[in-house]
């Protein structure tokens, strides 16, 4: 046991994706003093596409170009979803706070309007809100079908140029591909994505590749390549790649786990480390333990155990693979404190019969509920503490993969929850930006 | 007096014999820096080249830009001790007062006959400031070799560092030289026949009638245990003696109060006087004293208080190094003497990052104090490898150091310790010892598989982590750890480049296949920089299984290679 033992938090954050990672940047740039456990390794499994609203009704997949006109909508038709308890005001800004947060630890996003359509390596397109500059140019060179060209690597298994232009050939008339040897690896049978976007933050590995893509470029006027370019300065490799070709480039995301889930990963990490927040990245919380005004919280890692006190605790431990969530056949439960799960009621009513079901699975709606402030419900349907607070995909009632809302859902519940613990603990207003 | 030791012939066979022995030994010991080779490199300069470095490069330092390095180190290194200070500092204050304490008393109270005595026109060991000195000096060495004990023991990570048997007789000789020197003046004082052989000397004979006056003062003022005075003495007897005193005595001795060590001691040991006036006492402790000294400078090279002398060697080469980097035979050289410059205070042991394995391997050939000599004897020409535990232990203490450079940091002597393991790591491989890494990477995984199977059928667990299904049921096989990873992305060529890769080491253990990957180069290659650990999405201890294995191939293949060996 360590001296922290001692120390009260105003906030404990649990979990560590872009719920937990918001709530912390949240709290701190509040004043608050946040302890925040949890690995942020299913941050590996995001594209760096930040999504608000994109789809609704998810049944007949209405995209939409606005997500705010999204919300208006999905208010009418669902009230009990948590982005709409939250309110568009609060998304708004706190994916504003988290996007410039972004920018200033090297990832830089667009401005953000409305939706986009941004083109992935299998050759769709998805719908999403806050882009990285990065890959933004790839949303308007498809917007405008501008004559454009897509690079891949021999040996970058994650990446096909030529599938793309296959699959999406149709509606991007002017799109072409080619493969690039990159450069020094030509004993290489294969190349692994991290490795060809550290060795892109050189510069003369820049060089040499660009003398390769020079050639090729003929009556393009945009260019693409995998999300390579950079792995913590991708800002400044993107634009080095721009002076150099003259022309916008951008990049398309490819699957999970990719250079950009790497990218956001380390610079919330960068952003909640500048905000000093304290982490206990290698710890699990296995157990909450309210005691008047306090939580205790019992930490475990591979050395073994400590407990951690604090005024507020923030759930943000994610679903299935989070294990903010755990199901046997029985039912979906919560692990830490038992809270209460709403779900349908029988096994055999989790899914629909049809495996694409286009409205979803009964399943994928299961979750927490909460009151009308975001304060999960015990078993007994009373709020299971003063200032416990769920945030992210852990809350039932929406279906974030599907109304492509998650990094919406993440931020604004955590800026909610956030705003809420600081006034009852009497810290400083919200400050600007 | 008894002084006339030093004119005794037997005394002086005695002196030219030890300082001759001491002067071999010496000789003999500056041979070694020149000749003893530790590193593979050692073997491109010769002897020549070794010595022509040590004279001519330092003598050409002298007139370069290595001077201030020189100067410096001989100043804050050598004469203050910077870095003992910067270290320990009960440790400095206790040796700085032992080399001021013995420096003094040698130059001034044992060479006194050839320095103090042409230095100074009055000079008299029984006169101040030269009586008090004396005891000055003697208490710091004395009081120095006190607060050494203390702070030594505090930083002794591993119990007592090794010492060599000599070291002891050496300690017990200054321990003699100190002692019998206190005792030796005690006995002076208080003694009536020092006494009378003075009067005899001086011509105011040895009557102790005649004498009365001079020897109630004697008594009173400077401490002699006369035996035969009682009550108190007649006041003009008293003031003839003073007046004797004044004109005979005074001129050459100061009352002996002011041997604030001594002084007591005589007075102490008053009741035993008469009986060690009797049996020669201050023949035999003089006698004790000096053959001491000349045993002392006989045993002295071949002690570590030989550090005396290779120290500031070592101090000033260093403080040369300092402004750019020695000649190949410079370096060679230097790390011949690190043996002779290493004291074993055990101060690099107290903050060596593999003591806690040293005590957990029960092996203190781990610790830096150790393996300073450990490679030293590899280097030597009589050290032959065997297949014997010592051998290995010491292989081990080399092969696990983490390179982390905190002894080389903490030497007070400033030894370049870093560059001493390097080297001897290269003279361990040549016998015969090389790193694990080195020997399991000889042949691929699938040989040493072949080679597990056939000698043990069926490959345990490699421990714990691995051993447990649940280490790896969440893989998902997304390859993160292979991303991340900077062994991976260093690539290579066709003959050094991982053969597999993170994510399928452990793929094969969650397939059972522990014997694959034993032996394979990943498990040795790994940097355990624990990228693959900390950005894995299911949490899995990439890292820590790999040092699992790595434990377990040593354990597991060290077997098999030693059966296989050629005798």
């Amino acid at each position: 046991m360590s001296g922290q033992q001692s120390k009260t938090w105003d906030v404990a954050v649990v979990g560590a994706g872009m719920a937990g990672m918001s709530a912390a940047l949240f709290a701190a740039s509040r004043g608050l003093s946040v302890l925040h456990v949890g690995n942020g390794g299913g941050l590996l499994f995001a594209s760096g596409l930040l999504d608000v609203l994109g789809v609704h009704p998810v049944a007949p997949g209405r995209v939409w170009d606005r997500p705010w006109d999204a919300l208006a909508a999905l208010g009418k038709d669902d009230p009990g979803h948590p982005l709409v308890r939250v309110g568009a005001d609060a998304v708004r800004v706190a994916m504003e706070r988290v996007m410039s947060e972004l920018g200033d630890a090297g990832m830089p996003y667009a401005p953000a309007e409305g939706n986009r359509q941004v083109p992935t390596s299998l050759g769709t397109t998805k719908v999403t809100y806050g882009v990285p500059r990065s890959m933004v140019a790839g949303a308007q060179a498809f917007a405008e079908g501008l004559p454009t060209l897509l690079v891949d690597f021999r040996g970058l298994r994650e990446f096909s140029a030529c599938q793309v232009v296959q699959t999406m050939g149709d509606r991007w008339p002017g799109l072409r591909c080619a493969r690039v040897e990159f450069p020094d690896s030509e004993a290489l049978s294969e190349l692994y994505a991290v490795h060809v976007a550290t060795a892109l933050e050189s510069s003369a590995t820049r060089e040499r590749l660009f003398e390769r893509v020079r050639p090729l470029l003929g009556d393009a006027s945009a260019v693409g390549f995998p999300a390579v370019l950079g792995l913590s300065r991708s800002g400044q490799v993107h634009q080095a790649f721009e002076a150099a070709l003259g022309m916008p480039v951008f990049e398309i995301p490819t699957m999970p786990t990719s250079v950009p889930g790497l990218r956001l990963k380390g610079a919330l990490e960068a952003a909640v480390g500048a905000h000093g927040v304290s982490r206990r990245v290698q710890s699990v919380v296995t157990g909450i333990v309210f005691d008047g005004d306090v939580a205790q919280l019992t930490l475990h890692d591979a050395a073994g155990g400590q407990t951690a006190a604090a005024r507020a605790v923030i759930l943000a431990t994610g679903r299935f693979v989070g294990k903010g969530l755990v199901a046997d056949r029985r039912g979906v439960a919560e692990p830490i404190l038992g809270l209460r799960v709403e779900q349908p009621e029988a096994r055999d009513s989790w899914h629909s019969r049809r495996f694409l079901e286009p409205a979803g699975h009964p399943i994928n709606r299961a979750g927490l509920v909460t009151d009308s402030v975001g304060r999960p419900l015990d078993a007994a349907g009373n709020p299971a503490w003063r200032r416990l607070y769920a945030v992210g995909s852990i809350l039932g009632r929406q279906d974030w993969m599907r109304q492509k809302c998650g990094s919406g859902l993440s931020a604004g519940t955590a800026w909610a929850a956030v705003d809420a613990i600081a006034g009852d603990l009497g810290g400083p207003g919200p400050v600007a930006g | 007096m008894a002084d006339t030791v030093f004119h005794e012939g037997f005394f002086r066979i005695a002196l030219w014999v030890s300082l001759a022995l001491g002067g071999l030994g010496l000789l003999w010991r500056l041979v070694t820096w020149l000749t003893v080779r530790i590193g593979s490199d050692a073997r491109e300069v010769s002897f020549g080249q070794r010595l022509w470095a040590a004279i001519g490069g330092g003598v050409g330092a002298l007139f370069s830009r290595r001077l201030p390095g020189m100067m410096g180190a001989f100043f804050l290194d050598v004469l203050f001790q910077r870095r003992l200070f910067a270290t320990s500092k009960l440790r400095w204050a206790g040796h700085l007062m032992i080399l001021v304490g013995f420096t003094v008393l040698l130059v001034m109270h044992a060479l006194a006959a050839w320095l103090s005595g042409k230095l100074f026109d009055n000079y008299y060991a029984t006169l101040n400031p030269f009586l008090l000195l004396r005891n000055v000096f003697g208490a710091m060495a004395v009081i120095g070799v006190v607060l050494l004990a203390l702070g030594r023991r505090r930083d002794w990570a591993f119990g007592r560092p090794a010492r060599r048997p000599a070291d002891g007789i050496f300690a017990a000789l200054l321990a003699v030289v100190l002692v019998s020197g206190f005792l030796l003046e005690a006995q002076k004082i208080a003694s009536p026949k020092a006494f009378y052989r003075m009067t005899d000397e001086f011509g105011l004979g040895t009557d102790a009638e005649e004498l009365a006056g001079l020897r109630w003062v004697w008594k009173q003022d400077y401490g002699v245990a006369f035996t035969d005075l009682h009550g108190e003495p007649d006041a003009d007897v008293l003031a003839e003696g003073r007046e004797l005193n004044s004109q005979a005595c005074v001129d050459c001795h100061a009352r002996p109060q002011s041997a604030f060590v001594s002084y007591p001691m005589a007075r102490a040991m008053a009741p035993v006087t008469a009986t060690l006036d009797a049996a020669n006492a201050d023949r035999a402790l003089l006698w004790l004293h000096v053959l001491a000294c000349l045993l002392g400078i006989v045993v002295l090279p071949f002690t570590r208080f030989f550090h005396a002398v290779a120290d500031p060697v070592s101090l000033v080469a260093r403080g040369a190094a300092a402004s750019g980097p020695l000649s190949l035979a410079g370096r060679v050289s230097r790390r011949a003497l690190a043996a002779d410059a290493c004291i074993r205070c055990g101060l690099c042991d107290a903050r060596c990052s593999v003591a806690p394995i040293a005590r957990w391997l029960d092996n203190p050939e781990l610790l830096p104090s150790r393996k300073v000599q450990a490679t030293r004897r590899v280097a030597g020409r009589a050290w032959t490898r065997v297949g014997d535990g010592d051998a290995d232990r010491l292989a081990q203490g080399a092969h696990l150091c983490t390179d982390c450079g905190r002894c080389t940091l903490r030497c007070p002597v400033g030894l370049d310790l870093a560059d001493l393991w390097d080297a001897g790591r290269d003279d361990l491989a040549a016998r015969g010892l090389p790193a694990p890494a080195t020997w399991i990477q000889e042949q691929p995984a699938i040989a040493w598989a072949e080679a597990l199977g056939t000698e043990l059928g069926r490959v345990p667990p490699a421990g714990p982590l691995s051993a447990d299904r649940r280490t790896f049921s969440a893989c998902v096989q997304c390859q993160t750890c292979t991303n991340v990873c900077p062994v991976v992305a260093h690539g290579g060529t066709d003959a050094d480049r991982v053969d597999l890769t993170p994510q399928k080491v452990m793929n094969l253990l969650r397939l059972g296949m522990v014997d694959l990957a034993l032996g394979s180069r990943m498990v040795w290659d790994c940097a355990t920089c624990y990228q693959c650990q900390e950005n894995c999405p299911e949490g899995i201890r990439v890292t820590d299984v790999m040092l699992e294995l790595r434990g377990a191939a040593w354990r597991q293949l060290g077997p098999v290679r030693d059966r296989r060996r050629p005798e």
